[in-house]
């Protein structure tokens, strides 16, 4: 099992340019931190337009600010929107390949289109076609990233014969993933031959049927890239403490902010009638999660928080089911204070990561 | 935390419907044609629209309703509607700003029984098959017109249509006071089309929302479509917010 940080980037009203710059230097020292402890990956979304929920819209440079202030963990750049209002290929591929030589080899790409109509509309983007331009996207960048030139003429961007630099530090390329939050979309991942990053806070039954259908898919898969990545990443709330009732009322705190905050954003569905918009995403479970910022029940099953022993637990069963790797929110418009945020992850790695952590392979070997 | 509207319902009781009861019973409506024109708006033109209970939408929306009921328990008529994309908690709603229908009976007892701030008026529907248009006159004075231009034909299930939260004055607890109540309808579509809204003509003023600009258009839909006019379930606290001040009257219906 690995862990990470996942990244929203959420700051509460009223803004001030201070405030702003305190909860991304926040961050920035927890990543430090999770970089220390041994914790794998930090995730950073893309998002646009999003009040106090997501204020992270070039999060390739906050992982740039990451990757310099680190040594070891793994930059994840998720996810990036595969529409050509929002982003051009062209620049995807190049400051992919650059994130990627300044943090030596560590990056890890998320793909995905938005799922709100904030931000398509913002961009002026079509929601009809925005699965067809992300399936472009993925299909492109691996060549882009690899072929010495490249040409392209496609039905969402074209482009003559050129050469594309820099290249990617690592070789071939590095792990693409897909953001999975509609049912289905693990079914692309899969296909793909690309990991899959849940984004949903589903519970365990539904992420089993979609973790056992990703499986079953990728063994046939025909890869987008030079190789498959199959890995199942999940999304979670992270907050450990030594008292458990006082971990889980913050971590129940945490979440139902996320969500709330979540709930006031505008699904595409909503408003724009679309057949390449049938389900509304996370949301239907965050609406039925989110009673309120202060609702003390409703929480969805196998949220890590609480104290060390039940968040074992609960990794244990997202493990038992077939995650590899679960990604963690730390906080939501800054409801936990930064050194609450601190000693959780410390905690965390003091006494739950060590039960997961992979045995030498010699230990291995002498335990069979 | 998200922003939340400014207006007082309490110091405006005069203006709103009045209910005499929280029991009215459900109406069927068969096989009406809606045409719905979803349109953002500038988020300072919606200032003082939406109550204090409620959370604005980002962006901020307008949906403009214009339904042919051809069977109900008053008989026919056309209802033109206007609502503000918003939030009731975690829920997405329309909240009822304005609306004109066709006949003083269908008025009276959409005003009495859910609280539609409804006046009657003309209202017209008409399809063709390069537009779907409806115009509305309140004293002589059109009010609405908009089209849904250029039809194409969708899936019912590519439609979703929110719940409604209307403003009136209501029994609850042995006083009548301003209430927020959801109207929360059941659809059953079973033909759709989507194209562009346009609206040449509209009266901010005459739908109860003064100082409302209608800026980039989003979609038009229009759908044939059964709609069950409910019981009323939830009523809220026009001054807290919604996750606070929910009353739940009633329960859920059967098939929810």
């Amino acid at each position: 099992m690995k862990f990470g940080l996942f990244y929203e980037i959420s700051i509460p009203r009223p803004w001030t340019p201070e405030k702003e710059r305190t909860v991304y230097n926040n961050c920035l020292e927890q990543v430090k931190l999770a970089d220390e402890l041994g914790f794998d990956h930090v995730w950073a979304v893309e998002h646009h337009f999003l009040e106090e929920y997501s204020h992270c819209s070039a999060p390739e440079l906050f992982l740039t600010a990451c990757a310099m202030v680190t040594k070891r963990i793994q930059v994840g750049h998720g996810i990036v929107v595969c529409v050509p209002e929002f982003n051009h290929p062209i620049k995807i591929a190049e400051r992919t390949a650059t994130l990627d030589l300044l943090s030596g080899g560590r990056l890890h790409v998320g793909t995905g289109r938005s799922a709100t109509w904030t931000e398509l509309g913002g961009f002026g983007a079509n929601p009809d076609t925005t699965k067809k331009s992300w399936d472009e996207f993925v299909r492109c960048l691996p060549k882009m990233w690899t072929q010495e030139t490249f040409s392209y003429q496609g039905e969402f961007w074209s482009m003559p014969e050129r050469t594309i630099l820099p290249k990617p530090y690592q070789k071939p390329h590095p792990p693409m993933w897909v953001a999975v939050t509609s049912p289905g979309t693990e079914i692309d991942a899969a296909d793909r031959g690309m990991g899959s990053l849940g984004l949903s806070f589903a519970g365990f039954e539904e992420q089993e049927k979609k973790i056992n259908e990703y499986r079953r898919r990728i063994k046939t898969c025909e890869p987008v890239g030079a190789f498959v990545n199959e890995q199942v990443a999940t999304t979670n709330f992270l907050f450990c403490h030594e008292d458990e009732k006082t971990g889980v009322e913050m971590g129940k705190k945490l979440g139902n902010t996320f969500n709330y905050l979540a709930t006031q954003l505008i699904s595409t569905r909503e408003v724009f009638s679309s057949p390449s918009y049938q389900s509304l995403g996370l949301l239907p479970a965050l609406r039925r999660a989110a009673t309120g910022p202060d609702a003390s029940e409703q929480q969805t099953e196998g949220m890590a928080y609480g104290d060390p022993a039940r968040i074992i637990r609960a990794v244990k069963k997202w493990e038992s089911l077939g995650v590899d790797c679960i990604n963690f929110i730390l906080n939501a418009n800054e409801v936990v204070p930064q050194e609450q945020v601190m000693a959780s992850l410390k905690l965390f790695a003091k006494e739950v990561m060590p039960v997961f952590a992979k045995k030498p392979a010699n230990v291995a070997a002498a335990a069979e | 935390m998200p922003l939340y509207g400014t207006l007082d319902l309490t110091q405006s009781p005069a203006r709103l419907p009045t209910l005499g009861n929280l029991d009215t019973e459900a109406w069927t409506l068969p096989k009406a044609e809606m045409m719905q024109l979803l349109i953002e708006v500038p988020r300072a033109s919606t200032d003082g629209l939406l109550p204090k209970a409620m959370h604005p939408a980002l962006p901020s929306y307008v949906i403009f309703a214009v339904t042919r009921y051809s069977d109900s328990p008053v008989g026919p008529f056309n209802l033109a509607a206007l609502r503000l994309g918003s939030r009731a908690g975690a829920h997405p709603r329309g909240f009822l700003l304005g609306a004109v229908a066709s006949s003083d009976a269908a008025a009276k007892e959409l005003r009495q029984r859910w609280g539609f701030p409804v006046e009657a008026g003309e209202v017209k529907f008409l399809r063709r098959h390069d537009r779907v248009m409806g115009t509305v006159k309140k004293d002589g004075e059109t009010i609405l017109d908009g089209a849904l231009l250029d039809p194409q034909p969708v899936a019912g299930t590519d439609v979703q249509y929110i719940n409604w939260v209307t403003a009136a004055n209501a029994p609850l607890d042995g006083q009548t006071q301003p209430l927020l109540i959801q109207v929360d309808p059941k659809y059953t579509i079973y033909k759709a089309d989507r194209g562009k809204p346009q609206v040449s003509t509209f009266d901010a003023a005459a739908w109860n929302a003064p100082g409302l600009r209608l800026a980039d258009p989003i979609i038009g839909t229009c759908s044939t479509v059964d709609t069950d006019l409910p019981r009323i379930r939830f009523v809220m606290d026009p001054l807290k917010p919604v996750f606070q001040g929910t009353r739940r009257i009633r329960e859920s219906r059967v098939d929810e």
